[in-house]
């Protein structure tokens, strides 16, 4: 097993870039359709995980399902997407009115240069689970209705959500598994600084599907019990599914709103599906966003982050926190409130920290019940109300890929 | 776009074993011969990474390793694009997930993701600089070219694009006809030394560049990653000029190189 080599090297040292404004964004989770419901059950601490009761999956353990992603059919020049990934964004771009902040990007930039950069790390595979299921049992040949590139290929996602609203800016799907929506964030910011484009909608979404419930559980990294992130009794994931959009522009008059400051992204080096132990990678991460936003750790309020609930993450984390910010950081986990939700965690972690900034609170960690003392963190089962001003969001995954943004309030 | 340098190129394809030896092909010199693919299990990978590498990881490390020959691997930021990622164990997952008592194997789980080969070469070649895996399905090359260059704009330094994509499975063929293994790799920086200058422009919709030589033009349609030929035409035959490639959503990615 190779060592990490340590330090970042210079070229990965942050140069600073102007902030983007957050101009509107949607949430939809096992917690909540829509920010307002997200933004209660995040202060609260009350969620949305339940006995798994998807259809074809016989496992012991709790999902973070969104209700209602069923009931979504998608017509016209959308029916070729049908699929669970594509009804649960089509579900989560219905609500808080992202459709028409989208569409007055339109206007104010021209439909080519709002680029659409989205993260997912399974995209519509559970059309391809049970178009397998419907196999001819003779010749093996897939239904004829199955439809490949418009549900499970990778770019599935951008190209159902640049056809809903017209958009034809530079498009991609970002899939490094559970960093996947946090990175397009920075994307965002690399393409509009480069002149590609004036406004990026972000954000990404994953659905719950057979691979990853029986593949997570292949791994035993899945808990029976619903998941209690940073807790000292923690057994493992819930796995949820969600969607989550966000509009991001350069600041202006027309353009307001909360800001993205500081992003990094590192590698672990290490290994495919376990940490590194001293979260080396994800300090590089922090640090790195931190240095972008040109800010001090003693300047966030909080990090919202990763803490997925198994052992190994949230101690390889907490340790990358420790290293970064110094002794007993104030963190958050959230995951107890959606479930991990995969390729959508980083969308997720931003929408939260949005809420947190603009209910001013600190969100409690849900399903916390006693706080393991080997984490060195301050994390707390209830919800503190105070002003925040600036959040840490962390999303890492498979791969050792880790990417960590810096949030703050509108100025 | 502003300009970068294109430093150093690693191909595979059926009858493309590197890209040196392939310079008589794509220049028109000397004619295609097809065979097999070869791509041996990648030897900067750890004894234990190397036996749980798939075909997908070991197409994309081979040309990652070739385009990289004359530079600090430990450094170097990577972009991985693909339409497809792993069909195979997507194929196998789906299969086993048929059976009344579903088994995926954990290897094969963290190997679905569409960032194994860029986990794999982070472990390869030890470094922590940030990797990316990115889809624009047909149009991959151009997304994973845009990516890569704004990465080497943003911050300069070497960005290291592997642009692959393994055949369809048997039962997929016709959903999805990827006929052969196709990997190219581009190895981008300061336009400073650059053996190449490359100018980007995502322009508005055009007809993409076609392959000079007809046998390579036979392969450009059979893999999303086959459609850097035209490009590599290009770049082999030492004159200015541009290359016209398709960009996702219609659009199309203008290129214009200086030797």
């Amino acid at each position: 097993m190779p060592t990490h080599p340590g330090n970042p090297p210079a070229t990965t040292r942050s140069a600073s870039m102007d902030p983007l404004v957050i101009t509107a964004h949607t949430l939809t989770s096992a917690a909540g359709t829509g920010i307002t419901a997200n933004a209660e059950a995040l202060h609260s601490g009350v969620g949305g995980l339940r006995p798994c009761d998807l259809e074809s999956v016989t496992l012991d353990t709790h999902i973070g399902r969104v209700p209602g992603v069923e009931a979504i059919t998608l017509e016209g020049a959308l029916a070729p997407f049908q699929c669970r990934n594509n009804q649960l964004a089509e579900l989560g771009l219905r609500q808080d009115g992202f459709a028409d902040a989208v569409a007055a990007a339109v206007e104010r930039h021209g439909a080519d240069r709002v680029a659409v950069l989205l993260g997912t790390s399974t995209s519509g595979i559970a059309a391809t689970e049970a178009a397998y299921h419907r196999r001819d049992p003779q010749t093996g040949a897939l239904p004829p209705d199955y439809d490949y590139r418009h549900t499970q290929n990778m770019f599935s996602l951008a190209d159902f959500v640049a056809t809903r609203f017209g958009l034809s800016g530079p498009a991609m799907v970002v899939s490094t598994a559970c960093s996947s929506s946090a990175k397009v964030f920075a994307d965002a910011r690399r393409y509009i600084a480069a002149g590609l484009c004036d406004a990026a909608v972000v954000g990404g979404v994953d659905s719950l599907c057979g691979m990853t419930l029986y593949g997570f559980n292949a791994l035993q990294l899945v808990a029976a019990r619903p998941c209690t992130p940073l807790d000292r009794d923690r057994a493992g994931i819930s796995i949820g599914e969600a969607a989550g959009f966000f509009l991001l522009e350069r600041p202006s008059a027309d353009a307001t709103g909360p800001l993205l400051t500081g992003h990094g992204e590192s590698s672990d080096a290490h290994h495919m599906s376990a940490p590194h132990p001293e979260g080396l990678g994800a300090a590089t991460a922090l640090q790195q966003a931190l240095d972008r936003a040109g800010r001090h750790g003693d300047a966030i309020d909080y990090v919202l982050m990763h803490a997925t609930a198994t052992p190994a993450n949230d101690g390889s984390e907490a340790r990358a926190l420790v290293r970064s910010l110094g002794p007993n950081p104030r963190a958050v986990g959230t995951k107890g409130l959606t479930g991990h939700t995969l390729g959508a965690a980083g969308a997720v972690g931003v929408a939260q920290a949005l809420a947190s900034l603009d209910g001013g609170f600190v969100p409690p960690t849900a399903g916390l019940n006693i706080l393991d003392p080997e984490l060195g963190l301050d994390a707390r089962s209830e919800a503190e109300s105070r002003a925040v001003h600036r959040v840490l969001v962390n999303a890492f995954g498979f791969g050792g890929n880790n990417c960590s943004l810096l949030l703050e309030a509108a100025p | 776009m502003n300009t970068i340098g294109l430093h150093a190129v690693g191909l595979l394809g059926p009858g493309l074993d590197d890209f040196d030896s392939a310079r008589p092909i794509l220049a028109g010199n000397a004619p295609l011969t097809s065979r097999e693919v070869q791509a041996p299990p990648p030897g900067l990978l750890p004894a234990n990474e190397r036996r749980r590498t798939t075909a997908t990881i070991r197409l994309a490390l081979k040309v990652a390793e070739e385009a990289t020959r004359d530079a600090d691997r430990g450094q170097l930021r990577s972009v991985f694009a693909s339409s497809s990622g792993d069909m195979d164990i997507i194929d196998r997952i789906c299969d086993a997930l048929t059976r009344p008592e579903p088994v995926v194997s954990p290897v094969q789980f963290h190997n679905s993701v569409h960032n194994a080969p860029a986990g794999n070469w982070s472990i390869a070649t030890r470094n922590p600089a940030p990797a990316t895996a990115l889809s624009g399905y047909n149009a991959s090359l151009a997304a994973g070219l845009l990516e890569a260059a704004t990465l080497q704009l943003a911050e300069g330094g070497d960005v290291l694009l592997v642009c692959y994509d393994v055949p369809s499975m048997e039962s997929f063929i016709h959903v999805r006809p990827i006929h052969h293994p196709f990997a190219v790799a581009l190895r981008l920086g300061p336009v400073d030394k650059a053996p190449w200058r490359l100018e980007l422009d995502l322009g508005g919709p055009a007809t993409a560049d076609r392959c000079v030589s007809d046998d390579l033009e036979a392969l450009r349609g059979g893999n999303p990653a086959a459609r850097a030929l035209p490009l590599l035409e290009r770049l082999v035959r030492g004159a200015p000029g541009n290359v016209t490639l398709a960009a996702p959503l219609g659009r199309s990615l203008n290129i214009r190189i200086e030797p």
